[in-house]
């Protein structure tokens, strides 16, 4: 039965082109949107290299720090996370980073702009860069606050054009460093990997960074699995109530150790202080834009189907004569919607490739690699399902209710 | 005749609500778009009150932030020695050639980084940006002086801090009474703590720290000087350099200032490039959506002329019969036309007490009247002109059909 259906839809497609062609134009755009929404969403959020270890990562980002009237809020400062976060059960490994900062730098009387991270040796064990030449610094580095760094590609070809670059020195906000490593870029919107330039916490112009409780760094902390995370939440808390506090003004942190996807909900929602993790708010928030952004469109193929259907009031006429009941005709309809909206869904996703080259072409985000990949196409497929569902049910009710004698007679009403 | 082409709206209400529904969707789409583009128009348009051109700001970083959590004990000799670094600083910055003036301020035009404060003054909160500079910001940013004076060494020895406020702000606050010499904040903050006074000693015409794009907010600029101890906190520096200056004076300067801070970190950027990237990261979202509201719009106008073509062919009986009766094509025409405008008028009368509603509610709020009203008129002009634009195809359409052929339909 499903086959005539099919066949059927895909006649009725054909009988009138015009009609088609503005239904199709309508779909694809919609999808379009939708697809290149989908795979910016999956370029921020979704596991790649080099973090292929996301799944068991869980970081702090932002800190609430309180007290009487004062109230600090921002990235995690280094003694906090020092002092506190190492060695709870579960961890595997704690990195501390700063957050990347633009800097500059003058070869050969040019400009260049680089963003620059101090990290530790166990961000390159948490997160697997590709490195291109040379390797990550060690752990002796970081203790002897070596002056080494470790670079990306764009890096290199800026300051040393095509040749390699690991043992030169490159000078980047004011300090000269030996060049470790080259690695691949990395996109800015990946936040916690990226930057230009890595160097060794420790390398940093003055030490004032070890006394910080507030500050501008962030943890990273690799779980043995995904099953220790409430474990290792319910930890940190509990240190975060045994802190210490030099500075009388304040006696209280929230910090919590979650997935990425749920510190960013939190920034969204700018939920100040919230010991929980609220990473549905988040996913409930673009469902209800995906569908907002449908309203209009599900209208317009609304009121398209309805008047084609109303154009079809013989066959339906015929169909109910011979005992066809209203439900038939609603599948029948809303399969034949459905197949619609996904030949839109896939001109959409060939089109929105164009449209992801064009906004990786234009720099508008630096080192953006926005691509299409298979979940992204499943996605797409959901979508137009969806779409096409939510555009059919309503004609489809509308033809059901046709009544066989009046449509028999050609009525329009 | 309008009464007549109610009815016949009426009697296809069925059809015609959905239609309804989406012009009036459409509406609160264009309108929204509309809004902002107005909005932005307008903003670009109001003088900015300060000249970008050939100033740079050095951003001063890796000092220990203010509430960092670190022992507060040391923060008096912390902030001593900040400070007469700075004065430092603005010595060395002095001995270029290049550079006519050098001012320490924060905030700085087109940057992230805001201040504003509110208060409560005779039962009315009043609500205003700021921004600390020392006395060269004058001359560094090219600002007018409408009333009064400038802030300088006169007020060194005059209590609370001097301060220059813009004309809306003297609007808002003091009416049409002289602000010179009045104090802004009278008692204290919205959370009850007192304010020390600042003391108003001069109006400027303008001052959009946000750029061009931005809204003009009341704002007012407070004397900094370095020799103070709270003035050690104050983030950039802005010279403004002989024309013609570039990346090689920012080395040479990022250079000398790095030799006499080499704890602290020294950004060079100039206002024109901030602007730059300030006002792009502005108007890429606007651009965005508004391609894809043109997009939803040229969905929406086909779909519609859809509709329409549909609706005349399935009423060709009646046209047919209208004709033969001695209807003019032109009669059928305006019956068609007729037809679409009842439906729009519906959806825009809904529309447009949805989006008064609104700026009522307080729901949007930043939005001048003018602006509104001008947004509200194109925006309902649109949609009358997309619509009977869509509906004029379908209507020549009906009025080709000959009443022969028409009736001869069955």
């Amino acid at each position: 039965m499903l086959q005539s259906y099919l066949r059927l839809a895909i006649k009725v497609l054909f009988r009138r082109k015009v009609f088609t062609a503005i239904s199709l134009f309508g779909i694809g755009f919609t999808l379009l949107v939708l697809t290149v929404a989908v795979a910016v969403l999956d370029h921020v959020f979704a596991p790649r290299p080099p973090e292929v270890r996301q799944d068991r990562t869980l970081l702090v980002v932002f800190i609430d720090m309180t007290g009487g009237r004062s109230h600090s809020r921002g990235p995690g400062g280094y003694a906090l996370f020092d002092r506190y976060a190492r060695g709870i059960p579960g961890v595997e490994r704690l990195s501390i980073a700063t957050l990347p900062w633009g800097a500059y730098s003058y070869p050969g009387g040019r400009r260049v702009k680089s963003y620059l991270r101090r990290t530790d040796a166990d961000f390159w064990r948490i997160l697997s860069f590709d490195f291109l030449e040379g390797a990550p610094f060690s752990d002796q580095d970081v203790e002897a606050a070596s002056p080494v760094a470790v670079i990306n590609e764009t890096t290199r070809r800026r300051f040393f054009g095509d040749e390699n670059a690991v043992g030169r020195d490159i000078e980047v906000d004011g300090q000269h460093f030996r060049v470790a490593g080259v690695v691949r870029d990395v996109p800015m919107l990946r936040i916690v990997p990226f930057a230009d330039v890595w160097v060794p916490m420790t390398a940093a112009k003055s030490d004032a960074y070890r006394s910080q409780l507030r500050g501008e760094c962030i943890a990273l902390l690799l779980a043995r699995d995904r099953s220790s995370f409430s474990a290792i939440q319910d930890e940190f808390r509990s240190r975060m109530t045994r802190v210490e506090f030099p500075d009388s003004r304040f006696d209280k942190i929230v910090a919590v150790p979650e997935t990425f996807f749920a510190s960013v909900s939190r920034e969204f929602f700018g939920s100040r202080g919230d010991p929980e993790s609220h990473p549905g708010r988040l996913t409930a928030l673009l469902v209800t834009l995906a569908l907002l952004f449908m309203l209009l469109p599900t209208l317009n193929l609304v009121n398209l189907n309805v008047s084609r259907i109303l154009e079809r009031a013989p066959e339906i006429g015929v169909r109910k004569a011979f005992g066809a009941s209203s439900l038939t005709l609603v599948g029948q309809f809303i399969v034949e919607n459905v197949v619609l909206t996904l030949v839109g869904g896939l001109l959409a996703f060939g089109a929105s490739s164009f449209v992801l080259r064009a906004l990786n072409a234009s720099g508008l985000v630096p080192y953006a690699q926005f691509q299409l990949n298979p979940r992204i196409f499943v996605y797409g497929l959901v979508l137009a399902a969806v779409f096409g569902v939510l555009s059919g049910v309503y004609p489809a009710w509308r033809m059901s209710r046709l009544n066989p004698v009046q449509a028999l007679k050609g009525a329009t009403r | 005749m309008i009464r007549h082409l109610l009815r016949l709206a009426w009697n296809r209400k069925g059809a015609n609500l959905l239609v309804t529904a989406e012009i009036f969707v459409s509406f609160l789409v264009l309108f929204a778009v509309v809004a902002l583009g107005v909005y932005y128009v307008d903003n670009y348009s109001q003088p900015l009150g300060f000249s970008y051109q050939n100033v740079w700001r050095i951003a001063i970083e890796g000092r220990p932030l203010r509430g960092d959590g670190r022992a507060s004990g040391d923060d008096d000799a912390v902030r001593a020695a900040a400070g007469s670094r700075m004065r430092e600083l603005v010595a060395t910055l002095g001995e270029f050639s290049e550079i006519v003036s050098v001012a320490a301020a924060d905030p700085v035009p087109y940057t992230d980084s805001r201040r504003s404060s509110s208060y409560e003054r005779q039962g009315r909160n009043v609500r205003y940006r700021e921004l600390e500079a020392t006395d060269s910001f004058l001359d560094v940013m090219g600002l007018t002086i409408t009333r009064g004076r400038w802030f300088g060494r006169e007020d060194d020895a005059l209590p609370g801090s001097a301060a220059v406020i813009t004309e809306r702000l003297a609007r808002e606050v003091f009416g049409d009474a002289d602000p010179l010499g009045q104090n802004l904040a009278e008692e204290t903050d919205s959370e009850g703590r007192p304010i020390p006074p600042i003391r108003v000693v001069g109006v400027i015409s303008e001052f959009r720290q946000d750029g061009e794009y931005a809204g003009s907010e009341g704002f007012v600029v407070t004397r900094a000087r370095l020799e103070d101890p709270e003035a050690s906190g104050i983030g950039n520096f802005l010279v403004k350099v002989r024309p013609g200056a570039g990346a090689d004076l920012e080395a040479r300067m990022a250079a000398r200032l790095q030799s006499v801070a080499p704890d602290w970190s020294f950004k060079v950027e100039s206002l024109a490039a901030l602007r730059d990237s300030q006002n792009g990261l502005r108007l890429a979202p606007v651009l965005a959506v508004g391609t894809i509201a043109a997009f939803l719009l040229l969905m929406v106008a086909l779909g519609l002329t859809g509709v329409l073509w549909q609706s005349v062919t399935q009423r060709t009986k009646e046209i047919g019969l209208r004709r033969a009766k001695g209807a003019s094509a032109r009669g059928i025409h305006v019956q068609i036309l007729g037809e679409v405008l009842v439906m729009t008028t519906m959806a825009l009368l809904l529309g447009v007490i949805v989006v008064v509603q609104l700026p009522l509610l307080s729901l949007v709020t930043g939005l001048s009247a003018p602006v509104y009203a001008a947004s509200l008129a194109i925006s309902v002009v649109s949609i009358y002109v997309l619509t009977v634009a869509c509906g004029y195809y379908p209507s020549r359409l009906a009025t080709r059909l000959t009443p022969a052929e028409a009736l001869h339909y069955e």
